[in-house]
């Protein structure tokens, strides 16, 4: 896991070094928009995931202590799955509406 | 004892939740659709119509997909598999992506309207919180 995890932050430097190294006629301009878009979708993503996961392992975890809570955590889980769905879509709107 | 009742009537009042924001998306749908095609043209209201069948077949298969990973963790019998599960979450959203290609490749035009169209479940939740609220009020919290 380790490991794994090493490689993709060597893959996201070298994701990095390549558009610097490629500067140098300088008279492309920078697209700041596109890549400031682009980190926001997956800030948004990588976030809203981690929130899904967690939502998730908590209603996992209370389901197990307490199986006849079922109703109130089934409704909680899909209405929070739902509304950290809509968070992503939310920044994707706001990207679509800023790169157009 | 006394306290039963009151627990038992509200328990039966949320556990109606979900039907209920059904329910308001059923009727939000055609009523913002009108409004989008008086105010904006056809093309928006189109691709909000799109917006609001992806949103709906989300919502639908967001809540059979919860309710058959709440069977497996409370150790109930599902009737849906592991890999059913895995991938009715997994299509959500290739349904999702295939909708908005599909949207950018016919009408590009229409693509706000989808994407104001994929927000129908959280106006049907919020509608749903202010009918709780009213209905919190109207029971003298």
């Amino acid at each position: 896991m380790r490991t794994l995890s090493k490689l993709f932050l060597v893959l996201s430097v070298l994701s990095f070094a390549v558009p610097a190294f490629a500067q140098g006629g300088g008279s492309s301009e920078v697209n700041w928009v596109a890549i400031s878009a682009g980190f926001s979708m997956a800030f948004a993503s990588g976030i809203c995931a981690l929130a899904q996961g967690k939502a998730t392992a908590a209603a996992a975890e209370g389901l197990a202590r307490n199986p006849a809570a079922r109703p109130g955590i089934q409704l909680a889980l899909i209405l929070g799955l739902a509304l950290i769905e809509s968070l992503a879509l939310y920044t994707l709107v706001i990207i679509f509406a800023k790169v157009k | 004892m006394p306290d039963e009742q009151p627990s038992v009537v509200s328990e039966h009042f949320y556990s109606g939740a979900l039907d209920r924001i059904r329910r308001f998306m059923a009727v939000l749908a055609p009523v913002l659709i009108a409004a989008t095609w008086w105010k904006f043209g056809v093309r928006s209201a189109i691709g909000l119509a799109f917006g609001c069948i992806i949103a709906y077949i989300n919502f639908y298969w967001l809540k059979r997909v919860i309710t058959g990973f709440v069977d497996r963790a409370a150790g109930a019998t599902s009737s849906q598999s592991a890999d059913g599960i895995v991938s009715r979450f997994l299509l959500r959203y290739v349904l999702m992506a295939v909708g908005a290609y599909v949207i950018l490749t016919v009408s590009p035009a229409s693509l706000n309207g989808l994407l104001a169209g994929l927000f129908l479940p959280v106006s049907a939740i919020a509608c749903e919180a202010v009918y709780e609220l009213y209905a919190a009020l109207a029971r003298g919290m």
